[in-house]
């Protein structure tokens, strides 16, 4: 297996380089574009620290209302302010990175992943047999991946489900011999003492979300731009934040995902010696989802409740994370990580050498997308802005292909549709709230669903619309699928009672939405 | 600016016309005879290499095969200057582009020009929409002048689906014009074809305000007014017991295929089709649209 390194750059250097980035776009700002650029942080940032209180806030609270002072005088003053506060986020950001501890992590990474999800903090890391190797499943072209990464940089765009995606992608890099890299979690993710002490070891930065001005938003885009532009092979979420319905992502934010083709440009402007980027889609894919009962409570809220930040949800009790890992995690294929075809920065596959190729597999120089006739590289922030929504698309498009169709979804998705055509009259939010002894379903009928869908899925995965991973009959499945609803939810999303099945309608509804994306059709009851 | 033309019809010159009187010098590509007025070579791939900008000017069933011929590449941007969706799979044309080439940066150019009047200095306006500033500002840089004036919009797909339903709207206006309903019913067509164009973009996630701009109202009137317009003659035609042309027939089903995907009802788009394939009489299926329930009228 290959030993890899993270490009770790000195606080110094990343100050300097945040300074100068957040430094010129201030520049190119007239009078009172900056003055409104700055009076959004200094709004949006007071009344955050005014709601939350948080004493340690103290030293930011100065910095705000020094930025506020500045905006009464000139240009240079609030550049000055300005840069002062980017110095600040700067060192916020980057200060959990350590290419020492990172690289002891690394060969510590599958005891240390056993250990975290059988434990309740760093202090009490005892083993519980949990074999890491034979539960999670990874699956796709990683010997080309792992090829590409020698002279690319790579992007890494999985879906978002879970706070444990970022531990099992460590993971699954780690099990498949790829590069490790970076990635921004959030502070709540910190509350778990666990993840805390594994994740500020395994190339995490820090990124408050509670911080929402633009500022702040654009010295993050700095830092992702910096780091991939030195080579440093990175993680993003590019749906933002855990899909809270259980739908696979068909939406993305560009926000961060738009800096790599920055970066890819700089590198050429700059002759660097390895300039190019690719992007490596990937689905990651649960029997069953740790936070699932809290996600779907999320969604189902009225939209101006959902919140974007969760900080009291199952992943935040250790017990619960232990006892996931010990019910859930430690049953065979209960993770399946699939990378996709690796694509380039406009959503084009790639070939084993990284050139980008057109859908018939015509390779060409994808550098002719940022350079005139000439060959001379011409920048222009709204074609790439444009560039970008072409990769958001091509990525949803990756996830749905590489979407693994387990047990769980399948039959969740006959348990909520045999609900519904007992219920024809009621809608989503209606069924919902059934209360539990009118949550029942025939067995026989939800059966003959599953038996539709199956086949359906089948004839899918043929055309090699989807990829799964399921018994041979509906039969199998169902029990299957029962058996493992069984083992960790407060309330069993399906139960068998003699001839009927008990649906928990929000987990049935959370579960089948992996498969909303697909339309399939069901034959209409006799 | 180096612009490449494919297509030596009479779209194609006007097109030509144009971008000359803004001050370049256009190739055509072409098949067969060589254009008459302009310089022009049959070799697509070089002409498309060549050009900064390459507008795509030929019938919407000679596409495929004119981006097959030309390959446009990473660098190239293409504008293509075709009303209509892709026969047989009711596609946008500008996927012909993305799904077949390395090519990107894709506009649809629309709006009222007639190329009978281009080419006699007559004024007119088009409206050109890519999600690429680059490609709105080149084709606005290659076609605006005294004569032509060029509007923008990002709008990709709401110009693509108002260039294919006023294709089949001016057919309807047509048979209107052919069994004599008079000129408000003609009137009455052109605004609730174009409320079913707005309520289809709507729910396709176009823009609604494209459909009541050159593309939408603008062409739907200019070819409605036009009695040697394909489309409008075409109606005329069926309306005095003649036949319509599959193509028109092909883009209707087409535009209810999209309409019916996305739950809208279209009542004159379907009862253009069931006149165009003969399934109803022209007067049955207008006494039948004004038997309609009362409605709003946004709605």
């Amino acid at each position: 297996m290959p030993t890899h390194t993270l490009i770790s750059p000195s606080q110094k250097r990343i100050d300097t380089a945040l300074v100068h980035r957040i430094g010129q776009s201030l520049d190119e700002m007239k009078d009172d574009q900056l003055n409104l650029y700055l009076a959004d942080t200094v709004y949006k940032e007071r009344h955050r620290l005014q709601q939350e209180k948080d004493p340690f806030d103290d030293p930011e609270k100065e910095a705000i209302e020094s930025l506020a002072r500045s905006l009464l005088s000139g240009k240079k003053e609030m550049t000055s302010a300005a840069e002062h506060l980017v110095r600040s986020y700067s060192h916020e950001i980057h200060n959990r990175f350590s290419e020492r501890t990172f690289g002891a992590a690394t060969k510590l990474l599958p005891p240390a992943l056993n250990r975290l999800l059988s434990s309740s903090g760093p202090s009490k890391l005892l083993g519980a047999g949990f074999d890491a190797a034979s539960r999670i499943v990874v699956q796709g072209p990683v010997d080309q991946i792992r090829s590409l990464s020698e002279n690319h940089t790579l992007v890494y765009a999985p879906t978002h489900l879970s706070n444990l995606d970022s531990p099992l992608l460590g993971y699954a890099l780690h099990a498949a011999g790829l590069p490790p890299c970076i990635y921004g979690a959030g502070l709540n993710l910190f509350t778990n003492p666990a993840m805390s002490f594994f994740m500020s070891r395994l190339g995490a930065y820090t990124v408050d979300r509670r911080k929402k001005h633009r500022l702040y938003k654009d010295v993050l885009k700095a830092y992702s731009t910096e780091l991939i532009g030195l080579g440093a092979h990175s993680l993003f979420f590019p749906g933002g934040t855990r899909s809270r319905s259980g739908l696979i992502e068909s939406s993305l934010k560009r926000g961060l995902l738009g800096t790599a083709i920055t970066a890819w440009q700089e590198g050429l402007a700059e002759n660097r010696d390895k300039p190019e980027i690719i992007v490596v889609p990937c689905t990651i894919t649960f029997s069953l989802v740790l936070e699932a009962e809290t996600l779907i409570e999320d969604s189902l809220a009225s939209e101006g409740k959902a919140r974007y930040i969760i900080t009291d949800d199952e992943f935040s009790e250790p017990s619960t994370v232990m006892q996931y890992g010990r019910r859930v995690l430690n049953t065979d294929s209960s993770v399946i990580i699939r990378f996709g075809d690796p694509i380039d920065l406009i959503g084009n596959k790639v070939d084993d050498s990284g050139r980008s190729m057109d859908n018939h597999g015509r390779s060409f120089d994808r550098r002719e997308y940022v350079s005139n006739r000439s060959g001379e590289l011409v920048r222009d922030l709204q074609r790439d802005r444009m560039y970008t929504n072409q990769l958001a698309q091509s990525l949803c498009k990756a996830y749905q292909q590489d979407n693994v169709v387990l047990p769980t979804h399948l039959a969740a998705m006959a348990g909520w549709t045999a609900l519904k055509r007992r219920y024809p009259r009621l809608d989503t939010y209606q069924l919902v709230l059934l209360s539990s002894h009118e949550r029942w379903v025939d067995r026989g009928e939800t059966l003959t669903i599953l038996n539709d869908l199956l086949q359906q899925v089948r004839k899918m995965e043929e055309q090699g619309r989807v990829h799964t991973h399921l018994p041979t009959t509906a039969d199998d499945l169902l029990q299957k699928a029962v058996a493992s609803f069984s083992r960790f939810h407060r309330n069993a999303t399906l139960e068998f009672e003699d001839w009927r099945i008990l649906v928990d309608p929000k987990l049935a509804l959370y579960y089948s939405n992996r498969l909303a994306g697909y339309r399939l059709a069901l034959t209409e009851k006799a | 600016m180096n612009i490449g033309i494919i297509g030596s019809g009479a779209w194609g010159k006007a097109l030509a016309t144009l971008t000359a009187k803004a001050g370049h010098a256009p190739r055509i590509g072409f098949r067969g005879t060589r254009p008459s007025g302009f310089p022009g070579t049959p070799n697509l791939r070089t002409l498309t290499e060549e050009s900064e900008l390459l507008i795509i000017a030929v019938p919407a069933e000679g596409v495929a095969d004119a981006i097959q011929q030309a390959q446009p590449g990473a660098g190239t941007q293409v504008v293509l200057a075709t009303r209509g969706l892709q026969p047989q799979t009711g596609h946008w044309l500008s996927d012909l582009v993305l799904e077949n080439t390395a090519c990107r940066r894709v506009g649809s150019l629309a709006g009222p020009a007639m190329a009978s009047e281009v080419v006699r200095g007559r004024p007119t306006a088009l409206v050109i929409a890519s999600p690429f500033d680059g490609v709105c500002s080149a084709t606005q840089t290659a076609l605006h002048s005294e004569h032509c004036r060029v509007y923008t919009t990002h709008d990709l797909q709401g110009v693509e689906l108002a260039g294919a339903m006023v294709s089949v709207l001016a057919v309807a206006v047509g048979i209107a014009h052919g069994v004599d309903l008079g000129v408000g019913a003609k009137g009455v067509i052109v605004t609730r074809g174009i409320a079913e164009a707005t309520r289809l973009g709507t729910a396709l996630g176009a823009n609604p305000q494209t459909f009541s701009g050159l593309a939408g109202v603008g062409d739907l009137v200019s070819c409605a007014s036009h009695a040697d317009h394909p489309s409008f003659s075409t109606g005329v035609k069926i309306a005095r017991g003649g036949s319509a042309a599959s193509r028109v027939i092909e883009e209707a089903r087409s535009v209810l295929s999209l309409a019916e995907r996305h739950d809208v009802d279209l009542p004159l788009t379907q009862a253009a089709l069931a006149i165009m394939t003969g399934k109803l009489r022209p007067k049955l299926a207008f006494n039948d649209l004004m038997r309609r329930e009362a409605r709003p009228e946004p709605f």
